[in-house]
This record gives C-alpha cells, structure tokens and sequence, in this order.
C-alpha cells in the first residue's frame, strides 16, 4: 500500500496503490491525511476521535472518491485527521467502515474537494490496485 | 486526444478557434482570447482538451470559451465561459467550481500612500490580527442553524442587518450581494455545519487581502466614476464560500453523476457531470449555489468589516470610512439575457475563474457607473500589480459578457515551492516596499510571482482583444495570506 504526489498546474496529483482492494482505499486515507498535515498519522496507535462512514456509489472509482470525500468533510467538520479505517463492508458498490482520526488546530494544506478527475480504479494485475487522485486545492 | 496549433484557426486578433468540426461530440466550436505566445503558453498543459470537452455540454450554445488567464483545471479549464440555452440546457457544479462564489473586491480609501508609509507595517500587522487566515481556520462569528439559514437566505444584506456593514455596500456588488433563488433547504447539514463558524475568514491556497495604491490610472472618466485617483490606497479582498462552498459541490456533483442516465447523458469527464437545468437535479443543485453564493457575499461583507476595525485602530476614527467600490464573482453560474446568432436568448453561464465585464448601459449597475461599464476586478500574484478594467458591450459580443479573474497559475505548487526560498521572498518583497504578513512560509513559496503568469501581457491582451478597458493599475503595499 502506497501514495505518491505529482505535479499539477493548481492542484494535488496522487497516485495510490493497494496489495488489496482494501488497501487502496487505506492508501487513499493516509495520502489525503498527510496532505492536510505532513506525518500526521505516524505513529498511528492513539485516536482521539471515530466516525462512521457508510456509502453506496455506481462503481468503484465513484465509491473510492466518495469515500475520501466523505473522510474530508468529517475531518473539516469535527476539526480531525483520519488515519485507521475499520471496514465494516466492503464490495465494489458499498462501503461501511469506522474511520479513526486525531483532533488538530489547523492543517497544513486546505483540501477543498477530491475530484473524480482523472480517478479510474484499476486491477493493475495480481490482486494490486491503483488510481490516480486530483486533489482541488 | 493533443491539440496542435494547426489545429486551431486565427478569428481574429487575439481570438482563436478550434472548429465543431474538430471532434463529432463537439455542439459549438471552442475559443481561446489570448495574444499568440500566451496561446503558446497555454497549449503546453490540457486547458484546450478541456475547452473541447466542453464544449460537447447539452444545450451549450455559441461556443465553448477560455480567457488568457487559463490553465488547465479538472473536468473544465480554470478561466473559463460556457452558456447553456435556459431552461432546457445543461447546470454543471464543475463548470462553477468547488469554491462557489469565489470572487473579489476593492474598498477605496481617501488616504494616499505617503499618508500611511510609515503605518504601514503596523497596518498589516493589525490586518493579521483582525482577519483569520489559514487552513481550516474558523472566524470570530459562530452562527446558530437558523442564523445560517439567514445568511443563505439573504447574502451580504444579513451583514447589514446585524451591524457589520453599511447598506450603502449593497448597492455596489454584483447582484446586490443576494441571489434571489436562493434556498437553504437544498444545503446539507454538513456544509451548513462546515460554514457555522467560517464567516469572516479568508481560508488559505491564493486567498489574500491586500493594501494597494493606484500607480497608474488610464481611464480618467472611469477611474473618476469609480472613485480612483493615483497614489490612492485601496484594499483587496480575495475570497468565497469556504468549506460551505466545497461541501455544496461535493454533494451535487455526486448527486448529479447518479441522475445523468436518467437523462441519457453522457459526459468525457466525470467533473463535467451535468443535468438538465429545469430537471428536478438541476433545480435543486441551483437553489444551492444560489445559497453557497450569498454565504460568499456574507463572508467578503463580514472581512471588510474586519479590515474596516483594522484601519480605526491604526489611524483612528477621524479618517473616512474605506468605500466599497465593487465587489465581482468569478465561480458562479447566473441566468442572463445575451445576443446569440443575432437572436436575444436567456441563458445560463457558467463562469469558472471568469468574470461578468458587462458594458456600459447596462441599469442594475450603481447610477455613477451605468456610462462608463462594470468595474471588473482583476488581482495578480502576491507582489506583482492588479488591475481595475471596465466592462464594454464588445464582451457581450464575443465572451457572453466575461473576462479574465487573474493572472492564471503557471507553475504547481510543487514546482513553486522547489524554485522558491519564502524567507528570502519575504525579504526581497519587504525591501521592495511590500509587507507579507502569512501563516506559513510553505504558502508565500505556493503563491510566489514565478508561479504566475505576467498579469500585465494577460491584461494587456483582454484591452487588445475588446472585451474590458484599463481603467487603473494597483502596487501592493501589504499582504495578508492564510
């Protein structure tokens, strides 16, 4: 499981990979959290704050973009970064997760959006997935 | 799919072509206003692959169209015009953008810049302290679920009726700071929880407030009209809708990819995703951005109120009050009535990253206006000049009655902050006559000059091309960023 940043005239290019359907979705969480502070979630073992998050989306690129979408406005909201997922269900349509996060004052980047743009959720061969993400900065 | 400039034909000067005949999905060619090195600059990233994209929209009518100041977005290109035939054409959140309402505007003041020089540095340090700045930072205002609805009911006018502004304001923002189609119900709980307590605060990325003077008026009958003299200290206020904004188009993009079969469309790129605008979706989505709007106008009021207490406090309150001169978006999408194939037709425009420049005669501007056109507000990079132009009726000819919102992003962030060492900006801006006050050295690298394209070519070709006139050039003096 990884994320890597790329150069994007106004925005955030990432690409996120998975060993795991699973894992591309966590990769997606710890790429995005550490946009909004750098190394925020290392070490990962104490959480002040859980939300839960459950979502039904048209395919799987839609269900991945919702979901982080998702993540980012409750971390807006509850004044958090999320780091731990905790998938309750997952298939390529639904998700249900428990998502884990630290309480924080300020981020260091503002995410307005996790666009669809240039998203397209792919098996890249084995059981490896990956996408590229567009992040609206 | 590239595009290559024999790809492209000369209109005119300064107006480019590339014609429906280009792709089959294309319903109306698409045009690019720019001088031929900046059309050379902007074929370097995807903003024409975009232009083409949307130029396939249903019920897109004209032409697909970019200004000088483009560069390459997600789903439409930043800096750009699409109308779509009211009621029956397409609404698209994209083509407005996650930031709803993003806009800008000048406060006029009646002190010249010799008068504050040596207050300068504890101005922008007072305009620090008055305005919250920075990533998810919140304002000094915490609005309760009904006052929120309030705000979104009424725009800036809730400014006024609790205090915080003059109802004289009202008189000089596009649209009088409300849209009338506005309806909170159509805004979710989150993005009304996300706004509760962001009034007031500038937010971060290229959001700033800054102390300019005139250095250079060109239109003496305009500048005369809006209030401007040279040596002349004014503010700037860039800024929008906030996490409000960005939840509001979040849920609606989502919403309207789900419904788009049910219309039979189909788009090239997902954040093109659109209804048709008199379709229940549709409705729905523009009640909303109305709201998100009106939050907008509420949150650029409630900073001028901030800036207002900043300018008491450091030179007292004998001087006069700082003046709104005007106030413009530049993400929104608004119905209007313009001259199409020679047929006058209602239409919706979407305007991402451009501004209405509308011309002269033109009777919901503020009287003193009315002769001379719309003052369209255009900021450059932090430490380079803004300029105020005039709207003309030649942009309702070519450009649905739009210009350019800036200078136009050249560099990523990325790029920006490996060319840029912020401590020594910040220092060569400071000896230059400019102080920066910001939340973070990682935001003045992002926002550097180098990152920016030459507000003054990307100016001087909107006067060339016809569809705004300079009216004044302003010099930064003090910057306040997130």
């Amino acid at each position: 499981m990884k994320f890597q940043y790329f150069p994007h005239t106004a925005d955030i290019r990432m690409k996120v990979e998975g060993c795991c359907f699973k894992e591309l979705f966590v990769a997606g969480v710890l790429g995005m959290a550490n946009i909004l502070k750098e190394d925020i979630c290392e070490p990962e073992d104490s959480f002040d704050i859980k939300s839960n998050i459950e979502i039904q989306a048209t395919d799987q690129t839609c269900l991945l973009i919702d979901f982080l979408s998702e993540v980012l406005s409750h971390s807006y909201s509850e004044k958090s970064i999320f780091c731990k997922v905790i998938f309750l269900k997952l298939t390529a349509t639904d998700i249900k997760a428990d998502i884990y996060g630290k309480t924080t004052i300020g981020f260091d980047e503002e995410i307005k959006a996790v666009t669809y743009h240039e998203a397209e959720v792919v098996n890249s061969g084995g059981n490896t997935w990956e996408t590229f993400i567009i992040f609206d900065i | 799919m590239k595009i290559k400039k024999h790809d492209i034909i000369k209109k005119e000067d300064f107006l480019w072509e590339i014609p429906q005949t280009f792709r089959p999905q294309m319903l109306v060619p698409a045009r690019v206003i720019a001088s031929e090195t900046l059309l050379d600059a902007i074929m370097e990233d995807r903003s024409l692959v975009q232009l083409v994209n949307v130029a396939s929209l249903p019920g897109i009518i004209g032409a697909s169209l970019v200004m000088p100041d483009v560069h390459e977005g997600y789903g439409f290109p930043i800096g750009g015009v699409a109308a779509t035939l009211y009621p029956h054409g397409a609404i698209s959140p994209g083509g407005i953008g996650y930031d709803i309402n993003c806009g800008v505007r000048l406060l006029t003041s009646q002190q010249n810049a010799e008068d504050i020089k040596s207050k300068l540095e504890e101005l922008s340090k007072e305009m620090y302290a008055q305005i919250p700045s920075g990533m998810g930072k919140g304002g000094q205002i915490i609005l309760t679920p009904k006052e929120i609805d309030e705000v979104l009911t009424k725009g800036a006018e809730w400014a006024v009726d609790h205090g915080y502004a003059d109802n004289q304001d009202l008189a000089y923002m596009e649209s009088n700071g409300r849209l009338e189609n506005a309806d909170p119900a159509f805004v979710s709980e989150m993005a009304k929880k996300r706004g509760s307590d962001q009034l007031g605060a500038i937010g971060s990325g290229n959001h700033f407030v800054e102390v300019d003077y005139v250095e250079e008026i060109y239109d003496p009958i305009a500048a005369e009209a809006y209030g401007l003299s040279k040596g002349q200290v004014v503010v700037l206020i860039h800024t929008g809708s906030r996490g409000l904004g960005h939840q509001v188009a979040t849920d609606y993009i989502r919403k309207i990819m789900a419904a788009m079969p049910n219309y039979g469309i189909k788009v090239p790129d997902r954040e093109l995703a659109c209804v048709p605008f008199n379709s229940q979706e549709g409705e729905n989505y523009y009640k909303a951005m109305c709201s998100a709007a009106n939050f907008a106008w509420c949150n650029r009021e409630i900073i001028s109120w901030e800036v207002r207490n900043a300018w008491k406090n450091v030179f007292g309150t004998d001087i006069a009050p700082l003046k709104l001169m005007y106030d413009v978006a530049h993400n929104i999408a608004k119905i209007e009535t313009h001259q199409v194939d020679g047929e006058k037709l209602k239409v919706l425009v979407h305007r991402k990253g451009a501004t209405r420049a509308f011309g002269p005669g033109f009777e919901d501007l503020p009287k003193e206006y009315i002769s001379v056109g719309q003052p369209v507000i255009i900021p450059g990079s932090m430490g380079t000049c803004s300029y105020i132009l005039a709207g003309t009726n030649r942009s309702e000819e070519i450009s649905f009655g739009s210009c350019c919102h800036g200078a136009g992003r050249k560099l990523s962030r990325t790029a920006a902050k490996k060319q840029v060492n912020a401590p020594v900006l910040k220092e060569e801006l400071r000896e230059m006559g400019i102080y920066v006050q910001a939340g973070s050295f990682k935001g003045i690298a992002e926002e550097a000059p180098v990152a920016y394209k030459d507000v003054d070519e990307v100016v001087e070709t909107i006067q060339n091309s016809g569809i705004a006139k300079k009216v004044a050039k302003l010099r930064p003096m003090a910057v306040v960023k997130g």
